[in-house]
């Protein structure tokens, strides 16, 4: 008796719930701290084009965990890139709250948590 | 030219979508209920450093062939336009003179005569281009959150 047969589908479909998350666990690894590197933290980053996280948008090719020794300005950069906000002139600035992030300075001078929220804002030009 | 309401409508919802979603991340709020093919308006409010609350009014009428129009109102939303009502990073006309703002457009007494309505996802000057009703948002958000005051 092929029991293998009789088993095959289920097998399968125990595969295709599981292999979603093995990717995902895969995605995580690569942004594991190298040992004795800094701590990261996972932030998440609201944009007028969406919210990049660790699992939005789906299809993004880099998430927003960080060593802590990170400037603010390469976040800015990288979620930039996620969301191909290309066009030049305007300033791109990070807000936590009311407050905005100097690009220059590190994610841990602002002792951000893992989850925080911040907000990409985009400034445009000001005609007289 | 006009944009039928029904165009206008699906297009405006569209894009709150990410819209609303800013707003909410940025702090801010915005209301929308009243949003139908009969009245193309939606409203936020902003807020500076300081605690003071700004009233703005978006007429999406023709959008998206044509931005909207931005009026800073009172709480109620009866007054509309006048210098108090304006927080004071914005054009002393009052106005926010940005392409985004038909207001800003000297065809309808806007001080950019040389502006054509049909362009405003060009760049505005000193700036990039601010294509949509979360950049728009955006945008002012971070001019409000500067301003110290209101227009006298």
């Amino acid at each position: 008796m092929d029991v293998g047969g009789f088993f095959r589908p289920y097998i399968l479909l125990l595969l295709g719930d599981y292999l979603p998350m093995s990717q995902e666990k895969e995605n995580e690894s690569k942004q594991e701290p190298e040992e004795g590197g800094p701590p990261r933290v996972s932030l998440k980053i609201q944009t007028p084009r969406g919210l990049w996280s660790t699992t939005e948008p789906a299809n993004a090719a880099k998430r927003p965990i960080y060593p802590i020794s990170t400037k603010i300005g390469q976040v800015i950069t990288d979620a930039r890139e996620v969301f191909t906000f290309t066009e030049t002139g305007n300033q791109y600035v990070l807000l936590h709250l009311q407050t905005k992030l100097d690009s220059e300075r590190t994610i841990a001078s602002y002792h951000l948590v893992d989850g925080t929220l911040l907000v990409l804002s985009v400034q445009g030009g000001n005609a007289q | 030219m006009s944009v039928p309401a029904g165009v206008s409508l699906e297009a405006i919802q569209q894009d709150l979508v990410d819209a609303v979603q800013f707003a909410a991340s940025a702090g801010l709020v915005v209301d929308a209920l009243a949003l139908s093919e009969e009245s193309l308006l939606f409203n936020i409010t902003f807020e500076n450093r300081l605690g003071e609350k700004f009233f703005a009014e978006f007429d999406c009428r023709n959008f998206p062939l044509h931005p909207p129009t931005i009026e800073f109102t009172d709480a109620a939303r009866q007054a509309r336009g006048l210098k108090h009502l304006y927080p004071n990073v914005f054009h002393g006309m009052p106005c926010v003179c940005m392409r985004y703002n038909r207001k800003a457009y000297g065809e309808l007494g806007g001080p950019h005569g040389e502006w054509r309505v049909v362009d405003w996802h060009l760049p505005t000057d000193g700036g990039g281009p601010i294509t949509t009703l979360a950049m728009i948002i955006s945008d002012m958000h971070t001019k409000v959150l500067d301003s110290t005051g209101r227009i006298n």
